[in-house]
């Protein structure tokens, strides 16, 4: 058996803004250019409400004055359309060096999401992707929304899955452009549920599914400092 | 256009990044090629100048079609310009590498991986921990049954917040119209309010805690952990693994509590003249302030001093008071009250609860006499503070006088902190507090 793969673990307890969570992510990123030996990271956090629209989305599928957000909107370097981001909901970011895990972009959007299918498994849940839409569904329902960008095979960006978050700050979008899905999110099928029980089943998916050994920052890889 | 994927037949240009004529170094992005929901940055191979763009934004090709040209001269572009339009696909000209790669502007190609496959950690996933309420029975916590009877609440028409779907007395509160309380800072843990009483002697419960001690659950309940609990018991779990040890010291407060006293007026806390006290010893102390790493003492490059700040729905956090040897006393109380109120709405940022170098734990306002504290990660000591209490005490000469003392326990990394060292610095922080608090308002 080979040893896992080195690579930083950060899970800040409190919602981390967007836009700060962007900036780390690039940073980690620059860090793994510049050091293409160094160690992947994984981020496991949650944002306070947001909407983030994909670098080619439409702003059609936004039902709301892109000058006039209900919550702070974010155009960003991923693929992929709108999406929002809230409490409640857990968003996994790995930074990952994509040649040690394959080098193919499609195969990793089918790792994140075998990632989820894995966390609905252990919850009794048997999660569905659908052909040619990049995601989890619950029943015809989306419950986990995935969108990646790369530098030189770094990944950047990644997945969030609706853990107990309230879905109506959704109405105000079209997820990911696609009309006539509808979205969910895990505590409407596991009562009691809590994303920090879900946080932990992912973090375990993503560490297996990638071969990643997740260790704390040391104090030097902490982004803010 | 570049294959991003063995699966990927085709690829949209969401972005050039570079105009026809631009230079174009080697390993610059040069355009953002999506494909399914993900993005790459394609980059240049060789330096030269990006002459001619075949496909442009927002253009969708299969894998393999030449979508733009790269020439190695300045002088060749306008060649290139000339007869690109006419002859999309004929990139041999003056395509710098025209034998291997059918586009002259393609991705790094994936290089064949390194390493060895992803290792499959063994680990095992938890049982399921959660399964919907079984067979439409209904579950509800004593309490519940009893306040929905109380409120004229349906039970049947509730979906249960606890565990396995069970409707606790929150959810019976929710639908009766009551506010849910909003998660706010547990008043009894005194540094996190702002309007702190001197960490007087309360042990006879004349202070403000509350009657009932408090609770998560109800008797018979299993409540999961929320995300600020879990993050604890990470922290707590990894202190296992570091040598502690607990150095204890008694000091007198009378002239701390009264200087507390002239100076509360103008906002300033006991929290914030604890945190100053420990800043500025600290300061004369950096083997206290220091902590362990893999590859040696970690001396950080300022005095953080955090303390920690229970929530009121479960878990704490440990607001950090940065430069507290610098800052000036009035402003250490200020960013206090700031912080605090911050934490209530979680809007803290990272780097406002996880920068301290040094934490202060505080019990004093329950009446405390003594208690230690589990360090924090990436942290070398902790100071637990206990309550201030008159005490008969002797002195040297032999006379007899009543003060009040307070009792702080100091939990150390002894890879890096020595019993010299904690000995040391709570003997100066004792000299502080007792013969010149007046000196933390300089």
């Amino acid at each position: 058996m080979t040893s896992a793969l080195d690579a930083i673990l950060f899970e800040p307890p409190l919602p981390v803004p967007f836009d700060q969570a962007w900036a780390w992510q690039r940073q980690l990123q620059a860090r793994l250019l510049r050091d293409p030996d160094g160690p992947e990271a994984l981020l496991l956090l949650q944002h306070p409400p947001c909407y983030t629209l994909g670098r080619g989305a439409s702003e059609g599928f936004l039902r709301f004055d892109p000058a006039d957000p209900p919550a702070p909107l974010f155009r960003i370097d991923r693929g992929g359309e709108v999406t929002h981001h809230l409490p409640g909901q857990l968003v996994a970011y790995p930074v990952l060096a994509l040649q040690r895990h394959g080098g193919d972009l499609h195969l990793y959007l089918r790792d994140l999401e075998g990632a989820v299918l894995e966390v609905l498994a252990a919850l009794g849940l048997q999660g569905e992707r659908q052909k040619g839409l990049t995601g989890v569904w619950l029943e015809g329902r989306k419950v986990a929304a995935i969108g990646v960008s790369a530098r030189r095979w770094i990944s950047q960006h990644g997945l969030a899955l609706n853990v107990t978050c309230p879905l109506e700050g959704f109405s105000a979008i079209v997820p990911c452009g696609l009309r006539g899905h509808g979205v969910t999110r895990l505590s409407d099928w596991c009562p009691g549920i809590t994303t920090a029980m879900v946080q932990i089943l992912l973090c375990q998916a993503l560490a297996r599914r990638f071969g990643l050994g997740l260790r704390p920052p040391k104090p030097t890889e902490l982004p803010w400092r | 256009m570049p294959a991003l994927s063995s699966t990927m037949t085709e690829g949209k240009i969401v972005e050039w990044l570079k105009k026809p004529g631009d230079r174009v170094e080697r390993g610059e992005s040069v355009l953002v090629v999506e494909s399914d929901k993900a993005d790459m940055d394609v980059e240049a191979f060789q330096e030269g100048f990006l002459a001619s763009v075949l496909l442009p934004s927002g253009g969708t090709a299969p894998v393999g079609e030449t979508i733009g040209l790269i020439v190695e001269t300045e002088a060749e572009i306008a060649a290139v310009q000339a007869s690109a339009p006419a002859a999309p696909a004929m990139a041999a000209p003056v395509a710098p590498a025209p034998a291997e790669a059918p586009a002259p502007v393609a991705a790094a190609a994936p290089a064949a991986a390194s390493a060895a496959p992803p290792a499959a950690v063994v680990m095992a996933v938890p049982a399921p921990v959660v399964t919907p309420v079984a067979g439409g029975r209904l579950v509800a916590t004593p309490r519940a049954r009893k306040l929905a009877a109380q409120l004229g609440v349906a039970l049947e028409s509730l979906r249960g917040s606890g565990p396995h779907g069970r409707i606790q007395a929150e959810d019976v509160e929710r639908a009766a119209g009551q506010a849910a309380s909003l998660p706010r800072v547990a008043e009894g843990t005194a540094p996190a309010v702002s309007a702190m009483p001197a960490p007087a002697g309360s042990a006879n419960g004349s202070a403000a805690p509350a009657a009932v001690g408090k609770t998560f659950g109800n008797p018979g309940d299993t409540v999961a952990f929320n995300t600020l609990q879990a993050a604890v018991n990470r922290n707590m779990l990894a202190s296992l693994a570091v040598p502690c040890f607990h150095v204890g010291y008694t000091i007198s407060t009378d002239r701390l509590d009264a200087f507390a006293k002239t100076v509360k007026s103008k906002g300033v806390t006991m929290t914030a003249l604890l945190a100053k006290a420990v800043g500025v010893v600290l300061a004369r102390h950096p083997q206290v302030n220091a902590s362990f790493s893999e590859a040696g003492m970690v001396y950080p490059p300022a005095i953080n001093v955090a303390v920690a700040v229970a929530m009121d729905d479960g878990g704490l956090i440990t607001p950090v008071l940065a430069a507290a040897d610098r800052t000036d006393l009035y402003s250490l109380s200020r960013s206090w009250a700031d912080l605090v109120a911050r934490s209530r709405s979680k809007q803290l940022k990272p780097e406002e609860y996880s920068t301290g170098t040094f934490t202060l734990s505080n019990l004093g306002m329950y009446g405390v006499d003594r208690f230690d504290a589990i360090l924090p990660p990436g942290t070398g000591a902790i100071l637990a503070v206990a309550a201030s209490r008159p005490a008969v005490v002797a002195g040297k000469d032999g006379s007899i006088a009543v003060k009040r003392q307070m009792q702080v326990n100091l939990t150390a990394d002894h890879r890096v902190i020595y019993g010299t060292h904690a000995a040391a610095f709570l003997k100066d922080l004792a000299q502080l507090i007792e013969t010149a608090p007046e000196s933390l308002a300089l």
